[in-house]
């Protein structure tokens, strides 16, 4: 059976988004089928990063018991020419439907998990998908805990920024670890110098050192990725960029993971 | 001969036998759910509320133990204390105290099949 990815990060702004969008791709381009789901409610982000317009019934529906998995998922496998494919669900974007996900109580929270879990035999066991990618909220969410308890790996973003590597060192002793989740650790937007080859033995060393789990990849500070502004899929538009390179290599890795 | 004992002599000696052994489990899961209590002290499981919904910030501060369990019934759905011990490696004495502790304290529902009691969580039943 495939797998469940989950995508989180301590702090905002440390990559999730870009790093499970471009990973999905990879995958995909890897032959396999993949399905993303974005599960920050609270700032939905892919439909617009996507482009999709029209959407009849979102991840939201799902979780609130409306409607079944297949009405949500939505088939972008044309847009990259792929060998395998690639599907989202998609975070109902509208104010409303972000303060109706704020407001939800335990039992809901603890439904939207039995619905959550469930997916595995949905989409990965009769749908025969390979990869389900959570994209989730950042920080201590419920939505962002149901998606790890949900998962088979956690890929944790991080950057250098002093605050964010303190609150992850705890995140990962005080959640990942509670739930006996395997955790692979992906550090972004690292001074160009640094990422490059003799800067990377450097760099594994000081995170297993400060964080005692495994590297999965190291993404430099890439300008280009900036003056993109979202708008298109790296991986898929820009074949050649070291950004492209350094994403596959992370899906190969995942690909090969035991979990 | 009083009414009772005419019950049991009118049955075949093996379905009383069955009675005895199904009675000796239940006496025995019982038995290991009042250990457990005795090793953890009553306070860490007195049920939280008559129904508590086992959301994942209730896993987060469940003691270890007990976590494991629940984490596992959560990915199995439903499940006997057998396959539950298959998962996590421990005895299945050992779990089937940990589910039934799970069930006192209102996280878990247990239901009875012939021999075998399933454990699960009741996502639709609750509120």
């Amino acid at each position: 059976m495939g797998k469940i990815l989950a995508i989180h990060s301590y702090k905002g702004g440390t990559g999730k988004t870009l790093i499970s969008i471009n990973l999905a791709v990879s995958l995909a381009k890897l032959g396999r089928k993949v399905c993303l789901m974005d599960l920050d409610f609270r700032a939905p982000s892919l439909s617009t990063l996507l482009n999709v317009n029209g959407v009849d019934y979102w991840l939201n529906d799902y979780l609130n018991g409306v409607c079944e998995i297949d009405k949500v998922l939505l088939d972008l496998s044309d847009r990259i020419n792929v060998h395998g494919a690639f599907l989202v669900g998609l975070a109902n974007p509208s104010i409303e439907a972000i303060r109706d996900m704020s407001s939800k109580d335990r039992k809901w929270e603890m439904r939207a998990l039995g619905r959550l879990l469930s997916l595995r035999n949905s989409v990965l066991g009769e749908r025969g998908f390979d990869y389900i990618i959570f994209d989730t909220s950042p920080g201590l969410q419920y939505s962002s805990i149901n998606a790890i308890v949900t998962a088979d790996l956690v890929i944790v973003a991080t950057t250098q920024d002093n605050s964010d590597v303190e609150g992850t060192k705890r995140m990962l002793r005080d959640l990942y670890d509670l739930f006996e989740k395997k955790t692979e650790l992906v550090l972004n937007k690292v001074m160009y110098g640094e990422a490059l080859t003799s800067g990377q033995e450097k760099l594994q060393a000081m995170i297993k050192d400060v964080y005692g789990i495994p590297l999965l990849g190291v993404i430099p500070c890439f300008c280009d990725i900036s003056r993109a502004e979202g708008k298109i899929i790296f991986v898929h538009e820009k074949p050649d960029h070291p950004f492209t390179r350094i994403l596959g290599d992370i899906a190969a890795k995942v690909d090969k993971l035991q979990v | 001969m009083s009414s009772s004992e005419k019950e049991i002599f009118g049955k075949k000696p093996i379905q009383i036998l069955e009675k005895i052994r199904e009675n000796l489990e239940r006496l025995n899961e019982k038995i290991e759910i009042m250990i457990e209590l005795q090793k953890h002290g009553r306070r860490e499981i007195e049920p939280l509320s008559s129904e508590a919904p086992l959301d994942v910030m209730t896993l987060l501060s469940m003691p270890d133990h007990l976590r494991k369990t629940a984490m596992t019934i959560c990915r199995l759905g439903r499940a006997t204390a057998e396959e539950v011990a298959k998962q996590t490696r421990r005895a299945r004495a050992v779990e089937s105290a940990y589910l039934n502790q799970l069930v006192v304290m209102g996280y878990l529902k247990k239901e009875r099949k012939g021999r075998k009691a399933y454990f699960y969580v009741d996502r639709e039943g609750q509120g």
